[in-house]
């Protein structure tokens, strides 16, 4: 006979839920007011959509550590509030985007915004729970979102974009839930930290391992597609350059950040379980992404393709940060995330105001490197400002990136491999060529034509978004000891 | 005043900052007076420095990432002392000798930026701070060379770059490693090279991170089969781009090996001594006498840089006093030297925009006051006595001596080669009867030229018969560093070759 369940509100621990509640509350308000009055200004949505989000952060910041919540689905560790607080801060930076002094189509929607909001609510709920069905839901909820927000720019390029990434999205999925039904087979349980228990108990049966294996690999291709590692990364580049820069920009942080942290959740567990394998592929991927990453982007035309190759091959040099499994590595993740978010950023910006409607260089790309030839002619201060952020992705002290790369190379020798660190070092040497070459068409080449288009879009707010991510990346040296400890205590508060 | 490195190192930076917002024409003007300013602070800090004191002077600490263990930690001694008024000077007399006119503002502000490295890096006494100076020092350069460069320019300043970054990446690792083992035997981070003197490494350690140090450094010296960007840099840079890199970018590689490698890795260099000088002998002879080969008058400079730059690393690891005080010595007297034989080849290429040989001739009569000061200098390069050229070189090779007779010799062959091929510049430049029509109404020294030069020739007289008052300071602080790293080295053989001088409490000496 079936009884009645109680549930007592305390228990629910409702708080837990907090801050997605406020995203998505925020992105229905906009659909309402959009409902009531069409005529409304994209400025309006943008402050509205930063306005939820600084509640969110405060919201996020609320929390306490180490909570459960809403049956126990809820988890709200160290991890989660650290990525949350950085994926808000990215979503808040990338919104004043849209405030481009030309008419880009897709801002004028107010679905746009209520979109972003919802992807921003969906990422949450993926690093805020160790219940695998929770996090393929927020997942999913992200992705869909971001499918469409990349479609909203309406240009044949970017459907091929949004296609492409819906697809390779969706084969991704299916490799997720693959994964986590034989996990589910194997322990009869979707949550994280009962699966562990199992598994630990029976880790000496030999057809157990086999079946681990299984999952494993599924879960491994899954994140690999999510984290555009080698050889799953190649939808990456087209999309970003299908892509909007703001969005790209965004796509090359907020969404790894995400998987990055239910990769440390999932493959943190099985290498903590004992199964040395999984370290060792991710540390090969690690390798194989960086290196084969800096190799394509040494070849590119473009400008965004070869930032869209850069982020991989950053994306390959932070995931074997979390091969290493200790404080340290989990640490570096983040705080190189954090790092690296307003460099890239501003790169992105720079491109961003720089697009035209119409390609007037290439008939192929919307940012060849002749477009930059002799910006320092044109653009003074946007070619110096352009120069740091590449500088600062190269590694080059006092910049930010720099302090990201030393604190993983650090944590690399700590745990033992050297050899990881020298790679490493050798990677930001080839990745140098590629940044330096936009420096050098930048500052020792002679304009080739339209001198005066070249900062088409340029607006106060764009203005301000730059200045901010330029003062973030030279004045690094001074919060990054703050910014690592809070990234240590919460890292370390949770366990991993 | 407590804090004058951090203004030694800042003035510059926050002075080129505020040089955006002077007008074209007056650009020259101001930096000329910020870098003579910055000379003044530099030659007020030689006379503040105690020096009596070998240690560490001026330090000034401050944590900026306890933990990571980094701190802005700075600090002079005797044998970062000089390098820092040399490179300072050489500043101030390129910038006055500057011909550019093409935008120079955006010169003079990047001649700025690169002074802040440049006095960053002899002045840093953190691991981290010391590499970020190290690498920003690429920045300007890269743009010197490729802004104002020759037809080849940006080829020469990408190859520049990437060529010393590559050797940087790896210095890193190997700092980090050190930061590593450091923890691992205190418990604490620390990145401060003083901490590090403390460590006792063993000595397969002690191997691998000299080798890591010694790619970073190398590169930078440049030392032979890494120095092939070196030509290129050199052939493409404008003059000034010349001056800087020859007088002060490559002394940070030897500087490296004298700050790191030798006190950190006594073991391993007493092990390494072999095989550096069989390379720096091979970079003495095979670069002379490439040198000798040239037709250009700029590149024949270049490789006899890199000659002599052989001559330092012979000294430095000669392991005595008399090698490295002579090494330190003679990165100032190359310094010297080279800047103003690169200014002069400058003065010639402006006047008739060529610098091959073959296109002079009979200088000498055209130009005397030219061919004056070029003949002293040349005569310092080569090693005259009672010129500056000769002290270094001198006690380089008595130095080496103690360690290898034979190999001396073969070093010693540098002072002849040299003799050969610059006598050979000056004499198909400067004598004979004026054959090209184009040489015959060459003006003279202008005014800017001879008020730059002329205290270069002063100074290289000057400390050539009486060198004492830079000397001492420099063997005081060699010194102490010898007897320090004598009591660190684990083996019997190294404490054998590493020579602590008796002479070590009995300050200002010089044998």
């Amino acid at each position: 006979m079936l009884q009645p369940i109680n549930v007592s509100l305390e228990s629910l621990n409702l708080i837990t839920l907090a801050p997605m509640l406020v995203a998505i509350a925020g992105g229905l308000i906009i659909l309402i007011l959009d409902l009531i009055n069409e005529k409304l200004h994209k400025s309006l949505y943008v402050m509205l959509t930063i306005l939820v989000l600084v509640i969110d952060f405060g919201a996020t910041l609320g929390l306490n550590v180490n909570e459960r919540g809403f049956f126990d689905v809820m988890l709200i560790d160290g991890i989660s509030i650290v990525s949350q607080l950085l994926i808000i801060v990215a979503s808040i930076i990338f919104t004043p985007l849209a405030l481009t002094s030309k008419r880009f189509h897709e801002y004028s929607y107010p679905e746009f915004f209520a979109l972003f909001l919802f992807m921003v609510a969906g990422f949450q709920f993926m690093v805020a729970s160790d219940n695998l069905i929770l996090i393929f839901v927020g997942l999913e909820t992200a992705s869909l979102s971001l499918y469409t927000l990349i479609a909203l720019h309406n240009r044949s390029n970017s459907y091929e974009a949004a296609v492409k990434y819906f697809t390779m999205g969706a084969l991704a999925a299916g490799f997720f839930a693959m994964g986590s039904a034989v996990i589910y087979a194997l322990t009869g349980s979707v949550e994280l930290y009962r699966v562990a228990d199992v598994l630990a108990a029976r880790m000496d049966e030999t057809g157990l391992m086999i079946a681990i294996f299984g999952s494993s690999v599924l879960l491994l291709v899954a994140f690999a597609f999510k984290l555009s590692l080698f050889p799953f990364h190649t939808w990456a580049p087209d999309v970003y350059e299908g892509a909007s820069a703001p969005l790209a920009g965004y796509m090359s942080v907020v969404p790894k950040v995400a998987a990055f942290v239910v990769s440390i959740r999932i493959f943190g567990m099985y290498i903590d379980l004992g199964v040395e394998w999984v370290r060792v592929v991710i540390l090969v991927l690690a390798v194989l992404t960086m290196t084969l990453a800096n190799l394509m982007a040494l070849v590119q035309e473009d400008v965004k393709r070869m930032l869209a190759y850069s982020s991989i091959s950053h994306a390959g040099f932070i995931i074997a940060a979390l091969a290493l499994d200790t404080t340290e590595g989990t640490t570096a993740i983040f705080f190189y995330y954090a790092l690296f978010m307003f460099t890239n950023l501003g790169a992105f910006t720079m491109l961003w105001i720089s697009r035209h409607k119409v390609r007037r260089f290439d008939a192929r790309f919307d940012h060849p490197y002749e477009k930059f030839a002799g910006f320092i002619k044109i653009m003074p201060v946007g070619a110096v400002i352009m120069a740091i952020f590449m500088l600062s992705l190269a590694g080059v002290p006092p910049f930010s990136v720099f302090w990201g790369k030393i604190y993983v190379m650090q944590a690399a020798v700590n745990s033992g491999y050297v050899w990881l660190a020298i790679v490493m070092g050798l990677n930001s040497a080839i990745a140098a060529y590629y940044y330096l070459k936009l420096i050098v068409y930048m500052f020792l080449k002679d304009p080739v034509k339209d001198v005066d288009t070249v900062y088409y879009n340029l607006s106060k707010p764009l203005m301000a978004v730059i200045g901010m991510a330029t003062i973030a990346t030279i004045a690094a040296i001074f919060y990054v000891q703050p910014l690592v400890s809070y990234i240590y205590y919460m890292i370390s508060a949770s366990g991993y | 005043m407590e804090n004058i490195l951090s203004i030694l190192v800042f003035f510059p930076a926050i002075a080129g900052l505020l040089g955006f917002v002077v007008d074209k024409d007056s650009a020259r003007a101001y930096g000329i007076t910020v870098a003579a300013i910055e000379f003044l602070l530099s030659i007020w800090l030689w006379f503040s420095f105690d020096t009596a004191n070998a240690g560490m002077q001026f330090v000034e600490l401050i944590p900026l990432i306890p933990d990571f263990g980094i701190s802005y930690y700075l600090g002079v001694d005797g044998i970062s002392l000089f390098i820092i008024i040399m490179a300072t000077l050489m500043t101030l007399i390129g910038m006055m000798s500057m011909s550019i006119t093409e935008n120079i503002k955006n010169m003079i502000i990047t001649l700025l930026f690169l002074e802040m490295t440049m006095v960053g890096v002899f002045v840093a006494l953190d691991a981290i701070i010391f590499y970020l100076f190290w690498e920003l020092s690429l920045v300007p350069m890269l743009y010197i060379i490729g802004a104002w460069g020759g037809p080849l320019r940006v080829y020469a300043a990408v190859k520049f770059f990437l060529y010393t970054f590559m050797g940087s990446l790896i210095m890193l690792v190997g700092m980090l490693f050190v930061a590593y083992v450091y923890h691992n035997l205190t418990g604490v981070w620390s990145f401060a090279i003083t901490d590090w003197y403390a460590l006792v490494l063993p000595v397969n350690y002690q191997l691998w991170l000299f080798a890591a140090f010694f790619l970073g450094f190398a590169i930078k010296v440049p030392m032979f089969p890494f120095h092939t960007w070196l030509p290129y840099a050199h052939g493409q840079a404008p003059t000034i781009g010349s001056v800087i890199l020859a007088a002060v970018l490559l002394k940070m590689g030897t500087y490296g090996f004298v700050r790191f490698s030798l006190p950190m890795f006594p073991d391993a260099s007493v092990l390494a001594i072999t095989p550096i000088a069989a390379i720096s002998i091979v970079m003495i002879i095979y670069t002379a006498m490439v040198a000798y080969a040239q037709k250009d008058m700029k590149q024949v400079i270049a490789y006899s840089s890199v000659s002599h730059m052989g001559i330092i690393m012979i000294g430095i690891f000669a392991m005595n006093a008399e090698g490295i005080s002579g090494s330190v010595f003679q990165m100032l007297s190359h310094g010297i030297v080279s800047g103003a034989l690169f200014m002069l080849v400058g003065v010639i290429y402006d006047r008739r925009h060529t610098k091959l040989m073959s296109e002079f001739g009979g200088l000498a009569s055209v130009m005397p006051k030219y061919a004056v000061i070029f003949g002293i200098m040349l005569m310092s390069s080569v090693g005259l006595p009672l010129t500056i050229g000769f002290v270094g070189e001198f006690l380089v090779l008595i130095g080496f001596y103690e360690v290898s007779p034979v190999m001396t010799v073969l070093a010693g062959t540098s002072i002849i080669i040299g003799a050969i091929y610059m006598l050979s510049v000056y004499k198909q430049s400067f004598f004979g009867p004026v054959t090209n029509e184009a040489n015959k109404s060459l003006k003279d020294l202008d005014r800017k030229e001879t008020w730059s030069l002329v205290p270069l020739v002063l100074i290289v007289v000057w400390l050539g018969v009486y060198p004492k008052p830079v000397l001492a300071p420099i063997d005081n602080s060699v010194k102490a560093m010898l007897s320090f790293m004598n009591e660190k080295a684990i083996t019997q053989e190294a404490k054998d070759m590493i020579k602590v001088s008796k002479t070590t409490l009995n300050r200002g000496e010089v044998k």
